[in-house]
């Protein structure tokens, strides 16, 4: 599903990933984990197409196709789908307005017939319902004066409504309270099945109790230092970091 | 300073001739105040960029061309039908002007309600004219109201909208249709609303062209409003690409007067939007804010001046404009509270978003102050489109182009969502629409 070899992005002339490897295979479920400024969101954003995340060797396979050369918008109508870690505050744009042109791009893309207002309004309402969220929140602008976890279940809203093929998720259980942890995984296994690829970057295994990983890489200082299934990701929590880097440096 | 002969005595010659014709000729005492009107033209000539108040704004292309004053101007034919997507509403009470002449035939002022009268400058009686002729209360440099004193001179039609004691008008619209000619011509209307005490009205002024070539619109709008009346006044300056639309208004709040001004500027080559606004007794409101949208080599200046000369005063003013292509857009604010004029309350704001390397915008605001309790803050911003939003809608699958539509729709939106009519609102927001459908494009 997805294939990175040998990646190496420089962001404002300065190299963050230095030859990562990757392979997400279809139906899998894959946790990237790794300290603080390790590049986790550099490789969200490099996916998603992000200007001024300049691939300078390497590649990048979605589905077979060269992810690099698309616009953010052509690789979002193919089925990525990125996850903000900081979702973007849009003032005087309606959550309602933002998301049907979102969903209706992606629609003509795909050869579905575009939705008119009451068949969006029905299908967002929907959803709306399966995540607990408020209605009202589709007249809001989008994300302003949204609270940090009301942004992360816009996130998951955002991703249901748009079907991805490809789902990134960019430490979107930090900051969420337990039922709106359980809701975003529960959004997060609908998402599971043939033809689909998450990758999860996290911090913390608690979200790993709801969506089980079928593979848990680290990521430090730029490359995967280490790959392994879900007992990797518990082993972390108890012993932290240090020792995995120490012993990648040697 | 030495003043261009060649582009202002052709007009000089033209008043020559039409001094007799023009209405109200024959009264002393306006004779008088057109004579020196032009003879102030003549002194001062078209404003230079070395007067303050138009720095930002070069006339050279506007005096580049000799305009023809005509004061009595062939009758273009014209049909209702052809007015009709121009209209506020398809019943409100419209007075057209055509080339710069009331034309009742394409008019519809046959319910305007008792107590309110709605005429061209031909029927105006002397009173109507005296209030008409009056300068500005609020002061500046007289070389820079050259172009009111041109109108003074040339003023030959208008209209005058009269609101008695406690009268309603909602709404009244003023359509400007040119219908430019192989020569150049010139229109120089001169508007006059006075609101008596607590009436309450809506006037919205529209300039259109029905027709392509060069022409001037030079208007002046003259607007009393006595104690507890209000008057909700739009206007849409969407004149033709080639023509040129200098507009003065002037506006006298009295005790509690409210005034409300909402202006979408999009048409002509060089435009300029000017309002002087006297808060001249206590506890008047007035609330000004508008939208630019500039393409191409258009020059679209916005200029207010503000004098808060009573206590207890509220002001604002808030502009936005979005400027594509090597377009320019020009805000300036002045704003002054009096000795006396303790508890003014005076904000502006202006926001620019540039849409090419090549769109400038200017933004100018001015306070002076002489009050020590009062309120008072002004903010400019000029600046691309959020890059961040960009993306995240991007990353949505909006393509670009209308990812940057729906950002710059949002933006000019914060506004009009604040006019307070509902078809005010309708019809700038379709005004604007229209106008991001083409213009907004790289
Ligand atoms: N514009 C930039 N210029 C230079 N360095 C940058 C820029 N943006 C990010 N970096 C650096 O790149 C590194 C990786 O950042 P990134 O945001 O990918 O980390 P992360 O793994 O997501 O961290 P966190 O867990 O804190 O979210 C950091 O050292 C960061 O400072
Ligand atoms: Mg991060």
């Amino acid at each position: 599903m997805l294939n990175i070899e040998d990646l190496h992005v420089e962001v404002d002339g300065k190299e963050i990933l230095h030859g990562l490897d990757l392979r997400v295979p279809p139906g899998e479920v894959h946790a990237m984990m790794g300290p603080n400024g390790s590049g986790k969101s550099t490789l969200a954003y490099t996916l998603a197409g992000r200007e001024g995340y300049a691939v300078t060797r390497g590649r990048v396979l979605f589905q077979g196709q060269d992810l690099t050369a698309m616009k953010p918008e052509e690789r979002a109508q193919e089925g990525v789908f990125l996850a903000f870690q900081y979702p973007v505050e849009i003032p005087g744009v309606s959550n309602a307005n933002f998301l049907k042109s979102a969903v209706n791009a992606v629609r003509r893309h795909r050869g579905q017939p575009e939705l008119d207002a009451i068949e969006f309004l029905k299908l967002a309402r929907q959803r709306l319902k399966l995540l607990n969220m408020d209605e009202a929140s589709l007249s809001r602008p989008v994300n302003v004066g949204f609270s940090g976890g009301e942004k992360k279940r816009n996130e998951i809203f955002q991703m249901w409504m748009l079907d991805p093929r490809l789902a990134i998720l960019d430490e979107t259980d930090s900051g969420l309270d337990i039922d709106a942890l359980k809701i975003v995984a529960e959004g997060v296994n609908a998402l599971r099945g043939p033809g689909r690829a998450t990758l999860l970057i996290t911090h913390y295994q608690r979200l790993l109790d709801y969506v089980v990983p079928d593979k848990v890489h680290v990521l430090a200082a730029g490359r995967i230092i280490k790959s392994g299934d879900k007992e990797l990701a518990l082993e972390l929590e108890a012993k932290g970091y240090a020792d995995l880097v120490k012993a990648a440096a040697t | 300073m030495s003043v261009d002969i060649t582009s202002i005595d052709p007009y000089i010659r033209q008043f020559a001739v039409a001094r007799s014709l023009l209405p109200g000729a024959g009264f002393a005492w306006l004779d008088a105040k057109r004579d020196a009107a032009i003879k102030r033209f003549g002194s001062n000539g078209f404003p230079t960029a070395k007067v303050e108040a138009w720095k930002f704004t070069n006339l050279n292309p506007l005096t580049q061309t000799t305009f023809h004053n005509v004061v009595v101007p062939s009758q273009p034919a014209l049909t209702k039908a052809a007015l009709a997507p121009y209209r506020l509403t398809p019943d409100c009470h419209l007075v057209v002007f055509v080339n710069g002449q009331f034309r009742p035939d394409l008019s519809a002022l046959d319910h305007v309600p008792d107590g309110t009268r709605v005429v061209g400058l031909g029927d105006a009686d002397e009173d109507d004219l005296h209030a008409l002729i009056a300068p500005p209360s609020v002061a500046a440099d007289s070389r820079a109201r050259s172009l009111l004193d041109l109108n003074t001179a040339f003023m030959n039609d208008g209209a005058v909208v009269h609101l008695g004691r406690g009268a309603v008008l909602d709404p009244v619209q003023l359509l400007f249709v040119a219908i430019p000619d192989s020569a150049p011509l010139a229109f120089q209307p001169r508007n006059l609303i006075r609101a008596e005490a607590g009436s309450s009205a809506t006037v919205l002024e529209t300039y259109v062209s029905l027709g392509v070539g060069a022409y001037w619109t030079n208007v002046v709008t003259q607007i009393a409003i006595a104690p507890n009346a209000i008057l909700r006044h739009y206007k849409l300056q969407a004149e033709g690409g080639s023509a040129f639309h200098v507009a003065a208004t002037s506006v006298r709040l009295e005790r509690q007067a409210a005034y409300r001004m909402f202006a979408v500027s999009l048409g002509a080559e060089l435009g300029r939007n000017e309002f002087d606004i006297d808060l001249a007794a206590t506890d008047a409101t007035a609330r000004l804010a508008g939208v630019t949208l500039a393409c191409d080599a258009q020059h679209l200046d916005t200029t207010i001046r503000i004098d808060h000369s009573k206590p207890r005063g509220t002001s604002s003013q808030e502009f936005r404009s979005v400027v594509a292509g090597h377009a320019h857009a020009v805000f300036q604010g002045r704003i002054r509270v009096a000795p006396d004029a303790q508890k003014t309350d005076a904000r502006q704001s202006s926001r620019n978003l540039l849409l090419s390397a090549a769109a400038a915008a200017d933004t100018k605001p001015e306070l002076e102050i002489l009050a020590d309790d009062v309120k008072c803050s002004h903010g400019a911003t000029v600046g691309d489109l959020d890059r961040d939003a960009l993306f995240y809608l991007q990353a949505r699958g909006v393509d670009e182009a209308d990812a940057r539509s729906i950002l710059i729709d949002a933006f000019l939106n914060e506004l009009i969502e604040g006019i307070g009519g509902q078809a005010a609102r309708a019809y700038f927001r379709r005004a604007c629409d229209s106008w991001l459908a083409k213009g907004s494009r790289p």
